[in-house]
């Protein structure tokens, strides 16, 4: 079995379930995100930190344990965005962009500062680095706001054309732009592109905060490259198909912590000189220093994160003021916008499965501290009553799963009516359009001289904001206010059992 | 009984008149089809009105007193069959127009010799309503697709803008094509409780066809359903009858088992949208002039809410 076949053709699966994930709609996604998500290593992280659940922390610890084994692999088989850089790498191969890597010098300062940064960040209450820089939610982003679109897009096109032919299919919403995001994502998708293009996976050694982490643990790791200097008569090949750019045939040195596992190396060797096997017998030697520091960073830096992740208090107490006068609403099953923006890694799955799509980017509307967390974009959607999505794909816990019953009753803001607007107020006219669409009687109507005045009864709402969206005034007359932490609302009984089905088929025509 | 004579007078006059001049009016235009067609009108009554069945039998028994599909439909003819299915609700809670009679009325057109039989409606979005929650749960996609109907989800782009002459209110409206486009229309409503005009019937109705409803609620509802009409009047209306939502409305509960049905078994037919809006309300339980838009489109000469004025004919299975 050649390692390069089973590498390229696990990963060309993994991606094409990710591609389903975001893609493949209510059924598929909440599937796929609970075989995908656990072992994706910020989420897992996040998840085992905040909320732990079994499937995450067995699959944190098997991300830990394979990496101790087989060293950086998880970027190779693993990871969408390593995944999505080697497309792009074959690309520019097969078009002749870029034929050869070379060997490139570690930066280790970059790499260390990026990690220790977000450490530091994460510790003081803030998720924007990580989100920033986290792969998985990169290529979550990516996939959200350019590949599902454009999906969608040809598939809207299709079913518009299909009406010439008289075929009509149902078309499908996008996902809204939101301009401040779009660009951060664009900009991400051109530096990852360009940079994989011209200098493979030097994102991923460079600059992922993941890789770094990995690559301190892959130092140690049981299996090992390695070239045998002896044999080896300097062709090269082996470094031009270095993607990581990590082989210094000078010295006859495999970078460890910046190997991502590809198995090219071992293939192209005409002397079979590069090797990969049990790395005992290269334990003497300068190697083994750099490890042990490394370690010992990771070790510190791990135990230092997780230490101030739980102790909430803390942070708290040092995050950053958030901005901005209007409050973002989160999603039903994120307790609180505390829970939400220090838990949530921004990967945008959420926005990508949502049916109504309510659940929105965002840029700076929760503060500094949780760039482009999404929000709920009232009063251009609403919550669909009969759905709990977002809560059952969320791999990291910002989200978590409720039950339609506890979603029903779950109260993420409570409803404004404001009567200085609202038409049937002012010009004593029927409208009514808020009480159609309220799925819990919340709104109601009080009867004066036959004109239908609506009155709320805020112990009801769960602020979906379907009374918001079809409220028919401009600027709305009932909006949604945000509840900093989601309460209970009590369920509306139905009336004491009405008569059912009764048959009252008139005796005589009333006419 | 002297008043009865004196209107059976008047309306002899009036019929006689009217008829004269039509025949008149065809001899002149040469169009003596039109003339044998106007005969046969004569006879047919300006509502029907079947309990006690049913809905597709209801529907085929109110059809033959009304005189057969083929008043309606010319060989070749393309029809809109406008439902409501407003709401992502199942059949049993009242809120949408019954499946089965949906059925019964494009296979009569089909028989009639429509080429094609579109079925749409324009859903209330916010509420669990994309068209495919609600034309799936209503379970009309399927009695419609069974019967080679045509569903349309509708979408922003179907739309063009009319201008609606002598309206109050509601001076322009977006109306989707298929509307536009059709040879005839065929307004099929169900009869229901309304939380801001009290009840939803046949003029309600229309607002399914035009893309905005929203603005009916800003500018005022009951005006501007009787203002729609004054631009297109269906060319028939079938009002489902069957499971009569009484509250709750238009929407009805998300369970059935809690939804406060009666079930009424009538079906009412009409090409008076006005007049059969009146019957509806009154087997509701309500009085015609206590419904706002009803009372408007009577004054507007849309119809006439008068039904002692009218030859209905009834007929109980």
């Amino acid at each position: 079995m050649n390692p390069v076949r089973i590498r390229i053709a696990v990963s060309l699966l993994v991606i094409s379930l990710f591609l389903f994930l975001f893609c493949g709609g209510e059924k598929i996604s909440s599937y796929l995100s609970f075989i995908l998500l656990p072992f994706q290593f910020v989420p897992a992280l996040i998840r085992a930190l905040t909320n732990p659940a079994v499937i995450f922390i067995i699959g944190l610890i098997s991300i830990f344990v394979v990496t101790l084994i087989f060293g950086r692999v998880y970027c190779s088989f693993l990871c969408p965005l390593g995944i999505f850089q080697d497309i792009f790498i074959a690309l520019s191969n097969k078009i002749g962009w870029r034929r050869k890597h070379s060997f490139q010098k570690p930066r280790d300062l970059l790499r260390y500062s990026i990690l220790g940064l977000i450490i530091i960040t994460v510790a003081l209450g803030s998720m924007s680095l990580v989100n920033i820089f986290d792969p998985y939610s990169i290529f979550g982003r990516i996939i959200t706001q350019f590949v599902l679109p454009f999906f969608l897009w040809i598939y809207n096109v299709v079913v518009n054309g299909m009406k010439y032919f008289h075929v009509y299919l149902y078309s499908k919403d996008t996902v809204p732009v939101v301009m401040s995001a779009l660009f951060i994502n664009l900009s991400f998708l051109i530096l990852i592109v360009t940079l994989s293009l011209r200098h493979g996976r030097l994102y991923c050694n460079s600059i992922c905060p993941v890789g770094t982490l990995l690559g301190l643990i892959s130092r140690l790791s049981f299996f090992k490259f390695a070239i045998d200097k002896t044999g080896c008569n300097a062709c090269l090949n082996c470094v031009t198909v270095c993607k990581a750019g990590c082989i210094d045939t000078q010295n006859a040195v495999i970078d460890q912590s910046r190997c991502v596992g590809c198995f090219n190396c071992l293939d192209v060797c005409p002397q079979s000189v590069v090797s990969y096997c049990p790395a005992v017998k290269n334990r003497e030697g300068e190697t083994w220093s750099p490890a042990r520091r490394g370690l010992i960073i990771g070790g510190v830096a791990a135990a230092g994160s997780a230490l101030l992740m739980i102790t909430s208090g803390i942070r708290n107490l040092l995050r950053p003021v958030h901005a901005a006068a209007a409050q973002p609403i989160t999603p039903p099953g994120s307790i609180s916008r505390d829970h939400f923006t220090q838990a949530c890694s921004a990967c945008h799955l959420c926005v990508s499965v949502c049916p109504t799509k309510v659940i929105t980017p965002s840029f700076l509307d929760y503060g500094m501290s949780g760039l482009l967390q999404p929000l709920m974009n009232y009063p251009e959607s609403f919550c669909e009553y009969e759905c709990n999505l977002c809560g059952r794909v969320c791999p990291t816990g910002a989200i978590l799963p409720l039950s339609m019953e506890e979603k029903q009753i779950t109260q993420i803001g409570e409803v404004d009516l404001l009567k200085d607007k609202c038409v049937v107020y002012i010009n004593h006219q029927n409208c009514g359009a808020c009480v159609e669409v309220c799925p819990t009687k919340t709104i109601t109507f009080v009867n004066r001289a036959n004109i239908l005045y609506p009155v709320v009864d805020n112990q009801y709402c769960i602020g979906c904001g379907a009374c918001s969206k079809a409220c028919p005034t401009d600027p709305k007359s009932i909006i949604v206010k945000p509840n900093a932490v989601h309460k209970k609302a009590v369920k509306s009984l139905t009336k004491d059992t009405p008569i059912q089905q009764k048959s009252a088929i008139p005796q005589d025509f009333p006419f | 009984m002297a008043q009865k004579q004196k209107t059976d007078r008047r309306e002899f006059l009036k019929k006689g008149l009217s008829l004269g001049l039509a025949a008149g009016g065809a001899v002149i235009l040469g169009k003596t089809d039109f003339l044998q067609a106007k005969e046969t009108a004569k006879s047919q009554p300006d509502l029907v009105a079947v309990k006690n069945g049913e809905p597709d039998a209801m529907f085929k028994k109110a059809m033959s007193l009304m005189g057969g599909m083929g008043q309606f439909i010319k060989k070749g003819q393309t029809v809109a069959v406008k439902p409501n299915i407003g709401f992502p609700r199942k059949p049993e809670v009242g809120a949408t127009t019954n499946p089965i009679l949906i059925k019964a009325i494009i296979e009569s057109c089909y028989q009639a010799g429509a080429k094609k039989v579109y079925v749409f409606d324009n859903v209330v979005t916010p509420t669990s309503g994309n068209a495919k929650n609600c034309y799936q749960l209503s379970g009309i996609e399927d009695a419609a697709r069974s019967a080679r109907g045509i569903i349309v989800p509708v979408d922003d782009f179907s739309y063009q803008e009319v201008t609606i002459p002598g309206a109050k209110t509601l001076k322009t409206a977006d109306v989707h094509r298929l509307i536009l486009d059709a040879d005839v229309f065929i307004n099929v409503p169900v009869l229901k409780h309304h939380s801001s005009t009290h009840l939803s019937i046949a003029m309600k109705n229309l607002m399914g066809i035009v893309k905005n409803r929203m603005k009916y609620h800003l500018i005022g509802l009951d005006q501007c359903i009787a203002d729609f009409c004054l631009y297109k009047k269906p060319d028939l209306n079938i009002v489902d009858a069957y499971r009569v939502l009484m509250s709750d409305g238009p929407d009805g509960p998300r369970d059935a088992k809690d939804a406060d049905v009666q079930l009424k078994k009538t079906l009412l037919m009409s090409r008076d949208i006005v007049a059969v809006d009146a019957a509806a309300t009154k087997i509701f339980g309500k009085n015609p002039e206590d419904i706002g838009y009803i009372k408007i489109g009577h004054q507007q000469k849309t119809g006439n809410m008068n039904l002692n004025e009218l030859k209905i004919v009834t007929y109980s299975m």
